[in-house]
């Protein structure tokens, strides 16, 4: 064949030639981008993906056979650790499960501490995300800006639970006493520290700040506009077919917020909008948790208001039975809906302890998102639906 | 002084002091990009090597460097994987011969100075290859091509802005576009004007030159190739010690090369208003190294500040945008040189 | 704030009246509320036709897991009267509502010489992920899902971890310390919470 042939064939022809295969890239366990131990196997083709198969499980501790071995306070100490980013919100819907479980009813400053307490976690998790999202697209600054911020938040869950990540604050019927233990029948009260209420105040001002900041060097940018806008777009039925809750559920514009839709604490006092977003691409889950942290402020200065004085924690048995009976409760976590359905025989430890946790249905839907993607794609979607291995593995 | 004209001993010297200064100027860049993205990023950045102020940090890095293991990675292909390095090493520093620091400052005064640099930056690509290939790593291999499709896409913007500035200075030496900058245009009072062609038209030349430069560079926000988030570090993931530092240090030689070159065909070079002979010498490299200082300060500034673009985003910039424009611009100039 | 389990005696609330008319609507077998838990319980065979059918009105597919009903204990605590106990599964899958606060875990009971059940992975996408996890936690077998490869465990793991018989290795090194809530702080009194 003459090279004039060669120039004339159609292009059709030459692409049909050069047949390659699809190469398999290992993607984690140990990766930048994987937050935390996620190992995909994708087949790719060039550079785009043509399937993936997520394997999970480097994290599993099995903590629903574990809490199956310890008693209700025992397992109050554990459950903090399953998503370890937003701490205190794993706590409250075991909590509350509880609660329901031995009729008991946490009094009024109870409620309003754990609902300060949740809206700080969330606004600590975004703020992870806002660091690190913008790091996984390239732009290294907003890294330093958002886990800056954070630690303000973190120094405040801290001086009241004295942990920064763990807070192992809420007891059935109410909180700890926040400065050490102590019988809660004690008159002298041991309630939260002096001035905290104004240094939250001064932080959510600071949240204001940054988010500003933030709208500048991230949100506004072009670049990340063009990385995110229209990539792993996911529709409203196929998220509620996969288990899709929190900010992705409501960036696939079904705006469904467990603190509306079924209020528990105090949530039903105070007043804040749930933003929905409209198209289910990278950019509405980003501005989803974006405009999330201003809502949390919201909450926070409210609650900061409305805040009864009284007991910490109402009267329980020493030792904590269950009655039998099977009761499933959720709450609003950061990333999504977290639930504990318990099942009690009666006895000081449950007969079974399912968790339902948020991340792990959020990354259900990542093979089929990921179908047909570029990898700088796969990076930022991955990114966008924020999950965290704890969660997910359990 | 008669032993310092000899050939040989011109071209150690040359040779020499150029090395220095290029070696030196690279650990100061790569001092400023961690000092100053820290301080951008509301941090203090290096602060212990050295004293207060972390100067000692570069020297400390490639001291670290130089005493790592010789190690390769066992699929790799040892022959390609050991001389990629210095591929991309010489064709960083080969650039230097001919920028002028001085009307008498140069390695080696070309009459096609501007081509030699064209053609000697883009023998990097093939290092870049050769090292994305060898590593035996898919993650490099993916880097590697995403750098081939890159830096051949972005060939093509450098190339056609420098040609603007041909046709204006009617010349391809270097120091010939330097004097042509340096024409007066008029007088006020007794002070003959002449402005750098960044001034006389070449300002989209200019912002397409250091676009696709930064793009050569495998910069923020072009790194795909490298992309740490997404592939490691692409194409350079499997390298380790003085194999690194060849790279490391080319890419921050290449960033300074650069720079100059476009100091030198944009904003004047080395000339300095109302200086003649020795004191041009003297104040030429100053002058020079000022101008590019602040080039090389926007590229970092760049870095520091934006998210990196997708590889087909890349590509869609460089074809559909930069070439068709410095296409117009082209014909704009020559139109302009013809006419006036 | 807790309801009564048994219903029939009592004027039904919202909750349950809600609960009775889904478990009709669905032709299920029967509706439990207890503790605002609202529990349908379902025919094995009918488990499929009935989940989907569930979907028009509670769209958000929650979770799908499993529990062992068994007197065979390793660790922890048995059931309250382990004579009267019937050895089964029950596979559980919860559907909750978008447009309300409604929602609903549906039950299906398996016999432990037979535990399959048909599989809801090629109808709901999501259900694929829990069915593995159900699969190699308990040794349920989902007829339908052909992805049914070990989630969590590697790949050489043997035996089912959340069976009741499967013993925990930390508690056979070392075994249950016996009944303390909280060890006494030195030279402190005993407190009761820990």
């Amino acid at each position: 064949m003459t090279s004039l042939d060669m120039i004339h064939r159609s292009e059709a022809a030459v692409s049909v030639e050069l047949q390659t295969p699809d190469m398999t890239l290992n993607i984690g366990p140990q990766h930048p981008s994987t937050h935390g131990v996620l190992r995909l196997v994708a087949k790719v083709d060039g550079e785009r993906i043509q399937d993936v198969e997520p394997v999970i499980g480097y994290m599993h501790r099995g903590y629903e056979k574990l809490s199956e071995v310890r008693t209700y306070a025992q397992i109050t100490a554990l459950v903090n650790r399953i998503d370890w980013v937003s701490g205190f919100a794993n706590e409250v819907p075991f909590i509350i499960g509880l609660e329901k479980l031995m009729g008991v009813e946490a009094p009024e400053r109870a409620q309003w501490i754990r609902v300060i307490l949740s809206e700080l976690a969330r606004i600590s998790s975004h703020l992870v995300f806002m660091a690190s999202y913008p790091l996984e697209l390239g732009g290294t600054t907003p890294l330093m800006f958002a886990l800056r911020e954070r630690e303000y938040i973190l120094e405040l869950i801290e001086e009241v639970t004295g942990g920064r990540f763990h807070p192992n604050f809420n007891r059935v019927g109410g909180v700890k006493p926040a400065y050490g233990g102590g019988s809660t029948t004690k008159k002298q009260s041991m309630d939260l520290p002096q001035g905290f209420f104004q240094r939250t105040s001064d932080a959510m001002d600071r949240m204001d700040t940054i988010l500003d900041q933030l709208s500048e060097l991230a949100t506004g940018n072009e670049i990340i506009k063009m990385r995110t806008v229209d990539v792993g777009v996911i529709p409203g039925d196929k998220a509620l077919e996969y288990g899709l809750t929190g900010p992705n559920l409501r960036a696939s514009g079904v705006g469904y917020d467990l603190r509306k839709a079924d209020p528990y604490l105090t949530y039903d006092q105070v007043e804040f909008d749930v933003p929905v977003g409209r198209d289910g691409d990278c950019y509405d889950r980003y501005m989803m948790r974006f405009l999330e942290i201003r809502e949390s402020s919201k909450i926070v200065r409210q609650a900061i208001d409305k805040i009864p004085s009284g007991p910490l924690q109402a009267k329980v048995p020493r030792v904590l039975k269950a009655p039998a009976g099977q009761v499933y409760s959720r709450a609003e976590n950061p990333k999504g809906e977290f639930g504990y359905f318990i099942v009690s025989e009666g006895g000081k430890m449950p007969y079974r302890l399912k968790i339902r946790s948020t991340s792990f249905s959020n990354l259900t839907i990542l093979p089929w998102v990921l179908q047909g993607q570029l990898i700088p794609d796969l990076v930022a979607i991955m990114g966008s639906l924020d999950f965290v291995l704890g969660d997910v593995d359990r | 002084m008669e032993f310092f004209d000899g050939f040989w001993i011109q071209l150690v010297l040359k040779v020499a002091v150029g090395l220095l200064v290029i070696l030196t100027g690279a650990l100061v860049v790569i001092y400023a990009e961690v000092k100053i993205g820290g301080h951008m990023q509301t941090r203090i950045g290096p602060y212990y090597a050295g004293g207060r102020w972390g100067w000692a940090q570069p020297l400390a890095d490639a001291a670290k460097f130089l005493q790592k293991e010789d190690l390769a990675p066992d699929g790799a292909d040892r022959k390609v994987y050991g001389f990629a390095p210095y591929v991309v090493m010489m064709s960083a520093l080969a650039v230097f011969a001919v920028i002028p620091m001085g009307p008498d400052l140069v390695g080696a005064d070309l009459d096609v100075g501007v081509y030699f640099v064209l053609a000697i930056s883009s023998i990097s690509v093939l290092g870049v290859l050769m090292a994305g290939w060898s590593s035996g790593n898919k993650y490099s291999l993916i880097g590697g091509l995403r750098a081939a499709a890159q830096l051949i896409a972005y060939e093509l913007p450098l190339v056609l802005a420098v040609v603007a500035v041909v046709i204006q200075a009617s010349t391809m030496s270097l120091n010939g576009i330097v004097e042509a900058q340096n024409e007066t245009l008029f007088t006020i009072g007794s002070f003959d004007v002449a402005l750098p062609y960044i001034f006389r038209g070449q300002i989209v030349s200019f912002a397409i030159f250091m676009i696709a430069a930064v793009a050569e560079l495998s910069r923020i926000p072009f790194d795909m190739p490298i992309a740490e988030s997404e592939l490691t570090m692409g194409y350079l993931t499997e390298y380790s010690g003085i194999r690194f530092t060849m790279f490391f240090l080319g890419e921050y030689a290449s960033m300074i090369g650069l720079s100059a070159i476009a100091a030198t065909m944009f904003l004047g070079g080395y000339s300095v208003p109302g200086l003649e002979g020795v004191s041009a010498n003297l104040g030429g490299p100053i002058v020079l190294l000022l101008k590019v200082s602040v080039l090389v300060f926007v590229i970092l500034w760049i870095r520091w500040t934006w998210p990196r673009l997708r590889e087909d985003q890349l590509q869609h910039l460089a074809w559909r945008w930069l070439i068709p424009l410095a296409l117009v611009n082209i014909a704009v100039i020559a139109v302009f040189k013809v006419a006036f | 704030m807790s309801d009564a389990p048994d219903t029939t005696a009592v004027e039904p609330n919202p909750l349950e009246k809600w609960a009775i008319s889904l478990a009709d609507r669905l032709q299920a077998e029967g509706a439990i509320v207890e503790f605002d838990t609202v529990r349908i319980a379902v025919a094995r065979d009918q488990w499929v036709e009935t989940i989907i059918a569930a979907r028009e009105e509670l769209e958000l597919f929650s979770w799908l897991s499993a529990i062992d009903w068994s007197k065979d204990v390793a660790v922890g605590e048995g059931v309250a009267e382990p004579d009267e106990l019937v050895e089964r599964f029950e596979v559980l899958c919860r559907l909750s509502s978008v447009q309300s606060d409604a929602g609903a875990i549906f039950v299906t009971t398996l016999s432990k010489d037979d535990p399959s059940i048909g599989s809801l992975a090629p109808h709901i996408g999501g259900a694929e992920w829990h069915e593995r996890e159900a699969h190699e936690m308990f040794g349920i077998d989902f007829i339908g899902n052909t992805n049914l490869i070990p989630l969590y465990l590697p790949d050489d793991f043997e035996g089912n971890p959340l069976l009741k018989s499967y013993p925990l290795i930390s508690r056979e090194v070392k075994p249950w310390p016996g009944d303390v809530d909280v060890e006494a702080m030195p030279a402190k009194d005993e407190d009761g919470d820990a």
